[in-house]
């Protein structure tokens, strides 16, 4: 029988260590699965959703309250931009801790680093599309980061915000940037990435001659291991979509307050802990740009990793990558601690 | 593997035909468009059973969130109710401009006398400016009896008393002890303060502090539980009783003695033993005789409740000497037929004479009779009482001296001790 176009996508069979679940945690593969929901769900939410300062969190509203499904379906949406961040960083560390950035991978890391990056820009650019009085932290702190930036802050503000204050122009500039700016580039990206992790020899194992297990599984067979993923995270994801809304607050009135107890959405948590010590362009920009290009370099300057070791877990030979990435990610996870119990 | 999907994918319908259900469950939203704002809101999807709160504020017209502020779209009563102004009551004065306010409502008219806002920020109701500048002259503050503060910042920019402003007053920042205490302990009865516990000091603050009688004390029927959906211009005693009858300040312990008795009797159960009553005073509700200007302030600072309350005896009974000032309705606009038609009690005609006040205020509840006599119907009670002017009766009192007390020396009712 010739293959369908799904089958058609995966090679006709691949060592059956590079599929295994363990091996992947499934974290790739969910990965494609939450943006697929995004933009599924995504376009749902356009039919509705207004931006335009005075209508667009009450256009939230009516998605949430009066659209049939409507406030499933945003949900949907929102629980699967959190869970697609945490399953981007479960990949993450899965690829250090497997020692599978090496060459001739090393390109693909920096393609999916850069995947991770625009999916935050987009869950950031989302929350801010709510447009109601839970967004003023991250709307006024995030924008006005950019300025701090020498030199060439305030032409950022002026690309991301456009001019004047974070108002009017800054909603129909987050919402073209959301639905269209970075969507376009995380699909250029993410499909480059999906395209070059076949082109790299599929999901990094030892060469042919170091392998243990030479055990092949047909295409057929890996569908139905992804197809069994998708079944079980969207069962998760409804039944998050069920009990827990997306967080709604009250429409915005006049310009944006920023109060003591404001929060930046979760993941930028850590960001606003380090705020708090004081000159933001240091902490705010300086500080996450170097954990970022750290953790881009990491194929660069750290010695490759032996080619037994590929794709087993916590080899000796990347001690010192795995020890960065778990010193990057402790930080991170503590700063947002301190910053949840204050 | 292929059984492990069959159950999965079932389990996955499952779940969805799970997430169809729950969505199915919730209210089904109601909406009202109402006419004045032509904007969609859905709190009568819970609030069904709100009544009017009056006829001159129907539901369809305003809606609720022109009033009460609110999410008009949501569903869920947390995010619906988190910006609502004033809690349930709007017309507290922090935020009272912007839920009764603007110049086809309540405020920014030209006409000082639709200009109610303003009106009631600067009457001594709201002020206590009275209060304040008595303890304060007593205790040594102030060495005149001049109004200088207020409970908090007013100003009148065009002053008819000579007052233009008053600060806000701080106990905090007087140094007598009595005065601190004063500041702790009076300061409960004034239209920005919330009651003192118990039934009979039950009232909301602001507008509603006079307009939304509290049930039990109301001759309306409340709504819900304890609450009151109600704006009224009939308003009973009982309601001013909430702050007028219901004990009496200790000057030496500067504290208030809350009374503990109900009363029944309205001639015998009032606070002050010494007071002498005549019979309208016991008789009638206190809105039939004083006036909007006296209840809420002409738009002016006043230095004390004496400065603004002047009707007596005599603006319906006249003197020995002359009769009580009147005015024939010829204008199909006068103020007499607005107030009129809020309370409807009596069906005021082009060409009745009714009473007005030296100050030109209608007594529009009351109207000349063809014989020389007067009617006056109750505002809240809807009572009919006659009444004949002190012109050609016995009475010897001379027309210069007419405050109360003199007509009580004769006219007062003897009290049971």
């Amino acid at each position: 029988m010739r293959p369908s176009f799904f089958h058609h996508l995966h090679p006709p069979t691949i060592p059956a260590v590079q599929s295994r679940w363990r091996h992947t945690l499934g974290a790739g593969g969910t990965a494609i699965l939450l943006m697929l929901i995004l933009g599924v769900t995504g376009i749902l939410e356009m039919f509705y959703y207004v931006p335009n300062p005075q209508e667009a969190a009450l256009s939230v509203q009516t998605i949430t309250y009066h659209v049939p499904f409507g406030g499933f379906v945003r949900n949907l949406h929102y629980w699967s931009a959190q869970l697609l961040l945490i399953v981007s960083a479960i990949h993450l560390l899965r690829v250090v801790f497997t020692a599978s950035y090496g060459r001739p991978r090393r390109f693909n890391y920096l393609l999916g680093l850069g995947v991770f990056v625009l999916a935050i820009l987009l869950d950031f650019t989302g929350y801010i599309l709510r447009w109601d009085e839970g967004i003023c932290y991250p709307l006024v702190t995030g924008t006005n980061l950019l300025k701090t930036i020498p030199l060439i802050g305030d032409f950022l503000f002026r690309i991301a915000v456009g001019g004047g204050e974070a108002c009017n122009t800054a909603l129909l500039r987050f919402y073209t940037w959301h639905i269209f700016g970075l969507t376009i580039f995380v699909l250029i990206l993410g499909v480059w990435h999906a395209f070059r992790v076949r082109r790299d020899g599929g999901i990094a194992v030892p060469p042919p001659q170091l392998r243990t297990d030479n055990e092949r599984i047909s295409r057929n067979e890996l569908v139905r291991r992804e197809v069994l993923q998708i079944f079980v995270v969207s069962i998760v994801l409804i039944l998050m979509s069920i009990f827990l809304p997306a967080p709604i607050a009250a429409a915005m009135t006049g310009k944006p307050i920023v109060t003591e107890e404001a929060r930046a959405p979760w993941f930028f948590l850590w960001v606003q802990q380090m705020l708090k010590w004081g000159d933001p362009f240091l902490f705010g920009v300086l500080i996450p740009f170097a954990v970022l290009t750290l953790t881009a370099l990491i194929p660069y300057i750290l010695p490759e990793p032996a080619d037994a070791d590929i794709g087993s877990w916590f080899p000796k030979s990347n001690r010192l990558a795995q020890i960065i990435i778990i010193a990057i990610a402790l930080i991170v996870i503590v700063l947002t601690l301190m910053m949840v119990l204050t | 593997m292929k059984k492990i999907l069959t159950i999965a994918s079932g389990l996955l319908l499952l779940t969805l035909a799970f997430a169809w259900w729950m969505s199915s469950r919730g209210p089904k939203p109601v909406e009202l468009i109402p006419t004045l704002t032509g904007q969609p809101e859905y709190c009568i999807t819970c609030h069904a059973d709100v009544p009017d709160i009056s006829p001159s504020h129907p539901t369809v017209t305003f809606g609720c969130v022109t009033c009460h502020g609110g999410e008009r779209l949501a569903l869920n009563a947390d995010l619906a109710h988190s910006t609502m102004r004033g809690g349930a009551n709007p017309s507290d004065l922090s935020v009272v401009e912007a839920s009764c306010g603007g110049s086809n409502c309540h405020s920014g008219s030209e006409a000082d006398d639709r200009n109610h806002i303003q009106r009631v920020m600067t009457s001594v109701q709201s002020t206590y400016a009275g209060a304040i500048a008595n303890i304060r002259y007593t205790f040594g503050a102030q060495t005149d009896l001049n109004a200088h503060f207020g409970i908090s910042a007013v100003t009148d920019d065009q002053t008819q008393t000579g007052i233009t402003s008053l600060a806000p007053f701080d106990p905090a920042s007087e140094t007598n002890p009595s005065i601190q205490k004063f500041g702790e302990e009076c300061l409960t009865c004034h239209l920005r303060a919330e009651p003192r516990e118990g039934d009979a000091y039950a009232r909301q603050t602001g507008c509603a502090a006079c307009h939304s009688p509290a049930p039990p004390l109301s001759s309306g029927e409340g709504w819900g539980e304890g609450k009151i959906h109600t704006l009224t211009t009939a308003i009973s005693y009982a309601q001013c009783n909430t702050c007028h009858n219901r004990g009496n300040y200790d000057l030496r312990s500067m504290t208030f003695v809350e009374r503990d008795d109900h009363p029944t009797q309205r001639i015998d159960d009032y606070y002050q033993p010494i007071a002498q009553f005549t019979q309208c005073e016991y008789t009638l509700d206190c809105v039939d005789c004083h006036t909007r200007d006296e209840a809420m302030g002409d738009g002016d600072i006043h230095a004390n409740q004496k400065s603004i309350e002047y009707v007596q005896c005599k603006t319906c009974h006249g003197t020995p000497t002359e009769l009580p000032l009147t005015k024939t309705l010829t204008d199909p606009n006068d103020i007499a037929f607005r107030l009129a038609f809020l309370n409807p009690v009596v069906d005021l005609q082009l060409g009745d004479t009714i009473i007005v006040t030296e100050k030109g205020e209608p007594l529009w509840n009351t109207k000349v009779l063809r014989d020389g006599t007067y009617e006056m119907i109750g505002k809240a009670t809807n009572q009919y009482f006659t009444f004949k002017p002190v012109m050609g009766s016995h009475c010897t009192q001379s027309g210069e001296d007419q405050s109360s007390s003199y007509c009580h020396e004769c006219h007062a009712v003897e009290r049971q001790p």
